[in-house]
């Protein structure tokens, strides 16, 4: 059932025993599974079927440090969340995200990636995927990781049909859960604003959290401190480490032949290190992405290589006659280390129309990071170099230590972290359940719980987790 | 620059690089080859990660 309405659901009389915030892909997939397996569950949203600038408002918010998105654009705030505007990249973190690394601090997580395999077939259907494919290493330090493109499902549009003849689940648009109340122990209920007032509160046996990797830790912040601590018991770490993956270009490429890599339907292909590759520069996880060339950026790029390397680049511009497609620009995006000072904070100056303060974002790209790209565009081109396979030119910022350049993608609009899951309550807020530390009811769903962000888009890891959350609350909530 | 080289032909910028050799003799030189430098060796000249038998 999809209701427009709080007033329209709570004459419906329907009896929730979990209460899901937010109908993104975690809290959609969360209800679906709770709904089938019998549960009668409750799905607040706070937009409505479609984007309007009057929801859109609740996100804004402010940035401190690095430059980044303007927050009001970088989410999306109605049915499906932010899933309708994702571009459908799909990929399950690496092994190897999971695992503590002993250069980086405060990495690994409580599980590991066999937890959620078991739930990749699931998310397979959902997400619309083709099949998975097997890395391919080019060398022993860089693997062709195969990121697969997706149709790009909006969770709102695919779903709505099924959620509204769904017995078990309703959906409420245009609620608002601005505050959570709880004891210590568990909460007792969720302060809703519906179409511009208050309308009360709403109680429900247990409550998860699904409401984007920004706002998750926006309203357990403000929760906790209107319930004064009753709502996230161990707060040290809320809202702290967050992450992102930072995009620049960093460099360009000319390649033997284009075709030696099977490029996707945008040509573009991706390429990562290998744990030992990362251990032995002791950097952190990145993707690079290969991105085909205009032809007259092509005869730049051979015309600067000729000054340097005149064989190379004869033989190269031969290459370049015979066949067009030989160069590329290098985009990387990486995977920050977490630190706990990038952290989602509530404005002191700031609240939007319901009285809940915004976010002010803190974020800092930090040394490790800007080591990562360099060292990672280093073994990208020894391997070309060795493998014959081409050459790669490094952006001139990043070999004279220059700014990063204003001008770039940079981000992947990724929100990662500030209610991460683990096992030590002073750097963790979920247990690896997604269950907040010392509360008997409230879950955490979304890229909010990641421990780290891996080198790839976040979407097929959130709705993995999603699954496997909704299997675990499906046993542990009895009809 | 790239006014220039969009007017030129392929054949002429081949021909161009052939040329082009002497050009290097202004831009930063990697260190001078020892008598047995492996030409296999990864060398970084002017951000171009290269075989040190690139440079020949």
């Amino acid at each position: 059932m999809i209701f427009d309405s709080y007033e329209a659901f709570r004459a419906s009389n329907f009896a929730a025993r979990a209460c899901i915030l937010g109908s993104g892909p975690a809290g959609t997939t969360i209800a679906r599974k709770l709904g089938a397996a019998g549960i009668p569950v409750v799905v607040l949203e706070a937009g409505s079927r479609e984007f309007s600038d009057e929801s859109q408002d609740f996100y804004r918010g402010a940035t401190v440090g690095d430059p980044y998105f303007d927050l009001d654009i970088t989410r999306l705030r109605f049915m499906g969340g932010s899933s309708n505007h994702w571009a459908g990249w799909c990929r399950v973190l690496d092994s190897q995200d999971f695992e503590p690394k002993a250069w980086a601090p405060d990495t690994g997580w409580p599980i590991s990636r066999t937890d959620i395999e078991p739930y990749l077939g699931e998310v397979h259907d959902i997400l619309e995927l083709p099949d998975f494919r097997p890395d391919v290493p080019i060398s022993d330090d860089i693997r062709w990781v195969q990121l697969i493109k997706s149709s790009a499902v909006r969770f709102g549009e695919k779903f709505a049909d099924e959620l509204d003849k769904s017995k078990n689940i309703a959906v409420v648009l245009n609620t608002y859960a601005t505050e959570l109340a709880g004891d210590g122990k568990r909460v007792t209920g969720a302060r809703l604003w519906s179409n511009g007032q208050d309308a009360g509160t709403f109680s429900a046996d247990y409550f998860i959290v699904c409401t984007g990797g920004l706002e998750n830790s926006r309203l357990l912040l403000w929760s906790n401190q209107r319930s004064n601590g009753g709502v996230v018991p161990n707060a040290a770490a809320l809202g702290r480490y967050w992450m992102e993956h930072p995009t620049f270009e960093g460099g360009n490429a000319i390649l033997a032949d284009y075709g030696e890599f099977e490029v996707d339907a945008v040509n573009e292909a991706f390429f990562s290190p290998t744990l030992p590759a990362m251990e032995r520069l002791q950097i952190m996880n990145f993707g690079i992405r290969l991105i085909e060339t205009p032809y007259p950026s092509v005869k730049r790029l051979i015309a600067d290589l000729a000054c340097t390397a005149p064989d190379m680049a004869e033989w190269m511009s031969a290459k370049l006659s015979q066949r067009l497609r030989c160069a590329a620009q290098l985009y990387v995006a990486w995977e920050q280390a977490p630190l706990a000072s990038n952290q989602i904070e509530l404005s002191k100056a700031d609240v939007d129309h319901a009285g809940v303060p915004r976010i002010e974002l803190h974020w800092k790209k930090s040394p490790l990071e800007r080591r990562t790209i360099l060292e990672g565009l280093r073994l990208f081109g020894k391997t070309l170099a060795e493998k014959n396979l081409g050459r790669v030119r490094i952006a001139d910022w990043l070999t004279n230590g220059e700014d990063y350049p204003t001008n770039e993608e940079l981000a992947g609009h990724h929100h990662m972290g500030g209610t991460r899951m683990g096992t030590d309550v002073t750097k963790s807020v979920v247990d690896a359940n997604s269950k907040v530390h010392g509360m008997d009811n409230l879950y955490v769903g979304g890229s909010s719980v990641f421990c780290t962000s891996g080198e790839c888009n976040p979407t097929t890891t959130i709705t993995a987790l999603a699954c496997r959350l909704g299997d675990h609350l499906s046993k542990v909530i009895t009809v | 620059m790239s006014f220039f080289i969009k007017k030129m032909s392929r054949r002429a910028i081949v021909q161009a690089l052939i040329a082009l050799p002497a050009l290097s003799l202004f831009r930063n030189q990697p260190v001078v080859d020892p008598p047995n430098a492996d030409p296999n060796e990864i060398v970084e000249v002017n951000g171009w990660i290269l075989k040190r038998s690139d440079l020949a």
